[in-house]
């Protein structure tokens, strides 16, 4: 059947094949990636086995509510991130971003101790992609805590 | 097609481009400035990130910009290919380098956005990182495409380039979703948006006006390519007289 | 952190860089259109 077709309409189901080949290859490439290419570990992924404490590594997840606590020599703090499945512990010595609040997303950089608690010397804020005035939120109050 | 035979004929492109050009080069630009004052001055802050929201209606556009570039590039490489228009060609290449501006100001602008919200400039992030490769490859376009207008090339390994390039489209667009990343998830998508209507309105403006007007810089960019080819094969012509 | 600094440099570099790809632009295709002009005329 190809051999009766045109060579511009060969060209034509060609370059579609390649397009489609190449999308595709940059889909399975992102699977593929996945474990690799994650930014940070989240609660639940390291429930069952501790990346080694002198590996630096990232937690990512939202700050429990209430969780937070800061230290008397006013630069530390602790406080629990969670995924809603898993939760760590968290101690931080330096200073937050703005944007750090309880309920919110969060990257800590650091590393793990042994005991399965995160020693953390940076913070990021990381915020979800919804985006409203503060009055609409004050009434979605209960929505925002939404883990993600 | 039969609108794409019509386009492809030089002449009546340019008889088209001519008006076409300063049009949606100043509806562009009359439509994004709207957009950006609006996004300034007419909108409510937002409830956690306060105003630095802002740079949102400058943000998006030029990261759809960067991305729907290299997608007009590989569907002008593959018409280039399949029908071996030349026209498809010089579209191909007066795209690149505008796209690569905005995919650059893309990076640019998220860094500044980046520094006060998430408490940094720049991470290796899925998101960040695959929308700085597209940046790369943009480059890499340029550079390849001139030096083989240079060697007198036919403009085929430039188009081939521009459809592998596409691989990175689908990695920006879903790094978000399938992979953990300090970059939010999507706020826009088929199916409504996570901005509130009274923050949103003003994004309409500046993504239509910077479309306009990367469309005007692509016009003016194809004329310029098309007189300087004309300038050439007529010096050529004289010469071998 | 007060925001406008940042607000502003992004807005400055997106305008800038937009002026700037669109002087450029449009100075080559005048450049190249008088020159086929010229050429035609001749």
């Amino acid at each position: 059947m190809t051999s009766r077709m045109k060579p511009k309409h060969q060209r034509l189901v060609l370059a579609c094949l390649a397009l489609f080949a190449t999308l595709g290859a940059g889909g399975l490439a992102l699977s593929a990636l996945k474990d690799e290419a994650a930014f940070f570990y989240a609660p639940a992924d390291v429930a069952g086995d501790l990346p080694s404490p002198d590996r630096a590594v990232r937690l990512g997840g939202m700050v429990e509510k209430g969780s937070v606590h800061r230290l008397g020599d006013g630069v530390s703090m602790n406080f629990v991130v969670t995924d809603g499945k898993a939760s760590v512990p968290v101690r931080f010595t330096g200073v937050a971003p703005d944007l750090f609040r309880e309920g919110s997303g969060v990257v800590a950089e650091g590393h793990f101790r042994p005991d399965g608690s995160f020693a953390a010397d940076n913070l990021l804020a990381k915020h979800d992609e919804r985006y409203m005035p503060p009055q609409m939120a004050g009434k979605m109050a209960p929505e925002m805590t939404r883990p993600q | 097609m039969p609108i794409f035979h019509a386009l492809a004929n030089p002449a009546r492109f340019q008889k088209l481009a001519r008006p076409l050009t300063p049009l949606c080069f100043w509806a562009g630009v009359a439509l994004a400035l709207f957009g950006c004052w609006a996004g300034l001055t007419r909108t409510p802050a937002d409830y956690l990130q306060g105003e630095t929201v802002r740079i949102l209606y400058i943000h998006v556009p030029c990261a759809w910009l960067g991305m729907g570039g290299w997608s007009a590039l590989a569907l002008a490489s593959i018409a280039y290919l399949v029908w071996r228009h030349p026209l498809a060609a010089v579209a191909a290449r007066a795209i690149a380098a505008p796209g690569a501006l905005f995919a650059g100001l893309c990076l640019v602008t998220g860094s500044i956005w980046g520094r006060p919200t998430w408490g940094t400039w720049w991470q290796w992030d899925g998101r960040l990182t695959s929308m700085l490769l597209l940046f790369f490859v943009y480059i890499a376009y340029i550079a390849l495409s001139r030096a083989d207008a240079e060697r007198g090339g036919d403009g085929r390994i430039p188009a081939l380039f521009g459809v592998a390039g596409t691989i990175l489209l689908p990695v920006i667009r879903y790094s978000v979703i399938w992979w953990n990343t300090l970059h939010q998830g999507q706020s826009i998508g088929l199916t409504g948006s996570t901005i509130a209507p009274s923050m949103l309105w003003p994004l309409w403006f500046t993504l239509s006006g910077f479309s306009l007007f990367f469309a005007g810089l692509v016009l003016m960019r194809m004329r310029a390519m098309l007189a300087r080819q004309k300038v050439e094969a007529r010096m050529r012509r004289m010469a071998a007289v | 952190m007060n925001p406008w600094p940042f607000v502003s440099a992004a807005y400055a570099l997106t305008g800038l860089g937009a002026a700037g790809i669109a002087w450029v632009s449009w100075r080559a295709m005048r450049r190249a259109e008088r020159a086929a002009e010229a050429l035609r005329r001749r």
